[in-house]
């Protein structure tokens, strides 16, 4: 019962936020929606029983990607988006992609939903800390020396990006 | 007498009931002196409250790049450390099984990630000046 | 009427498909640049929700982990997306991606 009530308020809640960041003009506004989206995704993980990844998920996204993303808000201090004057044909043709797109991933998957596929039911051992911490040291060890890699790279890259520079 | 009594996400409904306690009464405290007080505004009221002084300027400040680089360096460092949490809580059963190699790789993983943290500083990316 | 309400592996993959595409709508119709990168986000967001719904189905560790380095390599790219936003306000003074057209011919 605590299952399916936490999954329709947090799949609503999600939803929301995610319409939210795409109608908010101002961008403040949409960041603090997209932050309402990043922490009901969080609580689905936790309804899915990986507890470990929605704590990374609220650590990560939440606490550190958005601080980020509103800090450069702050910093360039936008305005916000003037609306269209007239309606524009792209935005149309974007809006009918999108729920194209919809409805065929809602059609395409519709097989999972069918009878004799409960597998929510079954055990899931991979949600703790333990079970991931040892296939991160075992079978995606090459993987976890690489995040290294990509990590250096962003840090070099946003260094020399960021910085403002006086060639010489 | 088990720690958590209750298993699966039943074992979070007290987490719940405080987020949605805190919730209730952030919202409650903030509007109960609008519901209970009286309301009378006025144009020196509403200015907004700057030592005493007429405001200058918008509420809108820019801010400085430096901000951004320190809040930059934070998000790559604490990725770092969310590396290390799951090897740190497993660390006793992989040394018993392969022997120090483990350590060896956090090691080589932090290793890399110092090279930039070098050059980081070399580059000035810490001073603030 | 019960088992409507439900979730099963359908619920969670449908929910995903719709965060999906709202951030894609939400990519080709904002014109600011740092609300596009958010719309990014939400689109690997939507992802990760889909691979820890097949990790939990097949009891399989690969998503999780692939979640979690989904998760590290946004954060990189956030860091850089957003000083290539910051390098682009610094020449142009605003950061309206239809302005941003030098690979327009």
């Amino acid at each position: 019962m605590v299952e399916i009530i936490l999954f329709w308020l947090f799949s609503i809640l999600g939803i929301a936020g995610a319409v939210g960041l795409i109608f908010n003009r101002n961008p403040i506004y949409a960041a603090l929606s997209l932050i309402i989206n990043f922490f009901s995704i969080a609580g689905l993980y936790l309804s899915l029983r990986a507890e470990f990844l929605a704590v990374i998920q609220i650590l990560v996204y939440a606490g550190a990607i958005m601080v980020l993303f509103l800090f450069v808000i702050m910093l360039l201090n936008l305005q916000t988006e003037e609306k269209a004057e007239k309606f524009d044909a792209k935005r149309g043709i974007a809006f009918l992609f999108g729920l194209a797109f919809a409805a065929e991933m809602i059609y395409a998957l519709r097989s999972f939903a069918s009878e004799g596929q409960t597998p929510l039911a079954a055990q899931f051992d991979y949600g703790q800390v333990e079970p991931i911490g040892r296939s991160l040291m075992t079978s995606f060890l090459f993987p976890f020396e690489m995040i290294s890699v990509v990590l250096l790279a962003a840090l070099i890259g946003a260094i020399v990006v960021a910085r403002k520079h006086t060639y010489t | 007498m088990p720690f958590l009594l209750y298993t699966g996400i039943s074992a979070y409904v007290p987490l719940f009931l405080l987020i949605i306690a805190g919730i209730g009464l952030g919202f409650l405290l903030a509007n109960l002196s609008v519901i209970l007080g009286p309301s009378r505004p006025g144009i020196k009221k509403g200015l907004t409250y700057e030592s005493g002084m007429d405001p200058v300027g918008t509420g809108h400040e820019r801010f400085s790049v430096k901000f951004y680089l320190v809040a930059m360096l934070f998000i790559l460092f604490d990725i770092e450390v969310v590396f290390m949490y799951p090897w740190a809580v497993q660390f006793r059963q992989l040394t018993q099984e392969f022997g120090m190699f483990p350590f060896w790789e956090m090691i080589t993983f932090v290793l890399i990630l110092f090279v930039g943290y070098i050059y980081m500083y070399k580059k000035g990316g810490l001073r603030w000046a | 009427m019960m088992d409507f309400f439900t979730p099963n592996v359908y619920s969670y993959l449908a929910v995903s498909a719709l965060m999906f595409a709202l951030g894609a709508v939400g990519v080709m119709t904002r014109r600011n640049g740092i609300v596009v990168f958010m719309c990014i986000e939400l689109m690997l967001n939507a992802v990760n929700l889909a691979l820890i719904t097949f990790s939990r189905m097949h009891n399989d560790p690969a998503g999780s982990i692939l979640v979690f380095f989904v998760m590290c390599v946004a954060a990189a790219e956030a860091v850089v997306g957003l000083s290539i936003v910051l390098a682009i306000f610094r020449n142009k003074l605003n950061i309206d991606i239809n302005q941003v057209n030098i690979f327009k011919w």
